[in-house]
């Protein structure tokens, strides 16, 4: 096997360099090294010059020092953690009954996971390389998030499709459940949901299990590898405490850690989902471990080191702050005009009418959490920036992240329910016959946190006069700016809306400001917004509102400390771009002519209806 | 009210099973069209259609129904699109999308609306038309 593989790799690898050869790509070779001084893996770089950006190596070199600097925190909060009292009423192999320090230490050990870059083949990818506390567990990367919206996984530059959700009360969302009633789909994780829940009941939990053998993110070739690799971490004895003395002693193969170190989706596994042979007895340990792997950081994003309910609006609920007149006639506006409320249901009264009084109970379980965990198709342009419309050609170990290229369309939850390309198995044959009148839905996400920065880049907005911290915004990150989220919101379905791809705006308009491209998917899309008659300032009001919902407010936000990159400036009078209505337009690119939408994505029944272009 | 608000409360934000039940909006005595339908924006890529309704209440989602055609005997093409209820409001305003309409043409139309189990909220508007530029 080693043979053949080294033979395929030096193929590749003579093309690859033969290709950067003949290629004015931005980033170059001799940029790409480890930190212990060797890339682990060949470099992938199919896309075209100007889509990666410049400064992409040194960026994720940035996160994963800061990844060891929480690591190492979390590690000091571990021995510093008074073992939890073992109960003796629950013998052999069960995990133990803990009392006292359990919850504690089991929202450590899914910290220590969460920020173990270990978990990944080239032990150069954690969870938290696309999730840092300090962009409210999304994005870490301003230059990405201004252009290529999808994070590199361990494979440099394999990347996904989606931007990196917030982690923060993900383990809010129910079990993903089709509601007979409603005719509605509720709950699971991802952007898709295709985190049913169906299995643990518990959505976040089954979303912690995908990155690590997602082939473009962490890329393990098989689940068990994060047994073997949780059997190596100096975490291993909390692991032990929390899960059963044994759990980690699995017999694996002399040649696991071979596979192990080789990312998922290469020819070399012939399509084999379970490369490691165990046997059946430690299979279902290895098993066992990755559904503890997902319980542990559960735990952890459960708790109140990452759902915190620290921000200004919380402490409005407990008479603890009174909002600003731009924060208070913009919550207004979030329940009224803005229509906001309809599917971030903030849970408590509603516009007050002259002459009412807010009688509304301060929420008794939680406090809101702004969504109503469903889904929606809020019709979003196709962004030709995505990373994953380029990947069309085999990297190194024969994996091709998007054979379709631009005949790519994300359908959302309708390809979940279709188990089709790019997402995952539908666990329920009953719902696939939803599948068309959800083609192009998304999660509707929390706004909880959606205005989250580091401290030293107080704001998303650009040209405000304050350093901001780039973000992006949806499931394919083609807003910019919260002021283009609610503009977008507020004028999609005007006069705004111009039958061109991105990239191709009208002379006399301006894409995000007075020009809207198509929608990707016009399916299903929803009109509670769209044509709000919002005015420019009510539009600022609500993005003041959505800013206090960022927790820290009330109390440090925990790690928030650990961004060690440069905030973005800019300057309004050499800039044209530097403005929150603007931000990010200096790097739109014109959408390729677009083929058709590929068969293994719309021709798979029930076919989308009517049919996408 | 209070108690009204309070069991809402509790059934938006009390765990994985209530958190299914979306919030209720309360339904209109007599539910009718209270302003339209109109057509805001007739363009050559995208013409909306809106209206009004007095809440028709009951499941969160909703669909406004368009039947439209260039024949007022045979409106043979239909479009539709999901809107969520706001459970805060009084009224719901409906909006439907129709993309790259023939120019320089007159469409019939009527709307109507239904839930999101395809059940009628029991209100047809007249005929009325458009032309396009």
């Amino acid at each position: 096997m080693r043979e053949k593989r080294l033979i395929a790799v030096m193929i590749v690898c003579a093309g690859v360099a033969a290709a950067l050869l003949f290629s004015t790509r931005p980033i170059s070779a001799q940029n790409h090294e480890h930190e212990k001084g060797e890339p682990p893996f060949p470099l992938y770089n199919p896309y075209p010059p100007g889509i990666l950006p410049a400064n992409l190596e040194s960026e994720i070199a940035r996160v994963l020092r800061e990844i060891d600097v929480i690591e190492e925190r979390a590690i000091q909060r571990w021995h510093s953690l008074p073992l939890p009292t073992r109960l003796a009423t629950r013998p052999g192999p069960n995990p133990p009954v803990l009392k006292d320090t359990g919850t504690e230490s089991i929202e450590t050990l899914g910290e220590l996971m969460l920020f173990d870059k270990n978990i990944s083949p080239g032990r150069n990818q954690a969870c938290t390389s696309c999730h840092m506390p300090y962009a409210a567990w999304s994005g870490p990367i301003p230059s990405v998030n201004l252009t290529i919206i999808a994070y590199p996984g361990t494979v440099h530059f394999r990347a996904g499709k989606r931007t990196a959700q917030r982690h923060t009360y993900a383990p809010f969302f129910p079990v993903l459940q089709y509601n007979q009633e409603q005719g509605l789909f509720f709950g699971g994780n991802f952007w898709d949901s295709r985190a049913t829940g169906y299995r643990l009941r518990d959505p976040d939990a089954e979303q912690a299990q995908g990155p690590p053998v997602d082939t473009q993110e962490m890329g393990f070739p098989d689940t068990a590898c994060v047994a073997f690799r949780l059997s190596q971490a100096v975490y291993k004895p909390l692991f032990e405490v929390l899960w059963g003395k044994n759990s980690l002693d699995i017999k694996f193969p002399q040649n696991t850690e071979e596979i192990c170190e080789t990312p998922g989706g290469a020819a070399v596994f012939g399509g084999d989902p379970e490369p490691i042979k165990l046997t059946p007895e430690e299979r279902t340990e290895a098993n066992t471990v990755y559904d503890h792997w997902g319980a542990s950081i559960d735990a952890y994003e459960q708790s109140t080191q990452v759902s915190t309910f620290t921000s200004k609006f919380d402490a409005m609920l407990k008479g603890n702050y009174t909002f600003t007149p731009d924060e208070q006639a913009g919550y207004n506006l979030f329940n009224g005009k803005g229509n906001c409320n309809s599917c971030h249901v903030d849970g408590r009264g509603t516009t007050l009418k002259p002459g009412q009084t807010d009688t509304s109970t301060t929420a008794t379980a939680n406090p809101p959490v702004f969504t109503c965990f469903g889904s929606a198709n809020e019709g979003l342009p196709l962004n030709p920036r995505d990373a994953f419309y380029y990947q069309t050609t085999p990297d190194s170990f024969g994996f091709i992240g998007n054979p379709f290229g631009f005949g790519y369309r994300d359908l959302g939850m309708g390809t979940f329910l279709r188990s089709g390309f790019g997402s995952g198995p539908n666990p329920n044959r009953t719902w696939i016959q939803f599948a068309p009148m959800v083609d192009g839905q998304f999660q509707v996400a929390t706004t909880r946190n959606v205005a989250m920065t580091p401290p030293q880049c107080p704001t998303t907005e650009a040209g405000t006069g304050k350093p901001y911290f780039q973000k992006e915004f949806f499931h394919n990150g083609y807003i910019k700016s919260l002021k283009q989220l609610v503009h977008f919101y507020n004028t999609r379905d005007t006069s705004f809306a111009k039958n061109v791809t991105s990239g191709h705006c009208p002379e006399g308009t301006i894409e995000r400001v007075t020009c809207w491209p198509m929608k990707e998917v016009p399916n299903n899309l929803d009109t509670t917004t769209g044509m709000l008659g919002l005015t420019d300032t009510e539009e600022n009001q609500i993005v003041a509102f959505l800013e206090t919902l960022s927790d820290g407010f009330t109390s440090p936000y925990p790690n928030s400390d650990t961004f060690t990159g440069a905030c973005m400036t800019c300057n309004p009078a050499t800039d044209p771009n530097c403005s929150p209505s603007r931000q990010g337009n200096g790097e739109l690119i014109p959408t390729p002519p677009l083929p058709p939408c590929a068969s293994a994505i719309c021709g798979v029944a029930p076919v989308p209806s009517p049919p996408i272009p | 009210m209070n108690k009204a608000l309070l069991t809402l409360s509790i059934m938006i934000l009390s765990g994985s099973l209530l958190a299914q039940e979306s919030p209720i909006t309360p339904r209109a005595e007599r539910i009718q069209i209270s302003e339209g339908p109109e057509v805001p924006l007739v363009g050559g890529y995208l013409t909306v259609i809106r209206w009004t309704v007095n809440n028709p209440g009951g499941l969160p989602v909703h669909y406004g129904v368009v039947h439209y055609g260039t024949d007022p005997k045979n409106l043979s093409q239909t479009a539709k699109n999901p809107i969520r209820l706001n459970p805060y409001h009084s009224s719901t305003v409906f909006r439907v999308n129709l993309y790259n309409l023939a120019p320089k043409t007159t469409f019939y139309y009527t709307v109507k609306s239904m839930d999101s189990r395809g059940k009628s909220d029991g209100v047809t508007s007249l005929m009325k038309t458009f032309t396009t530029q």
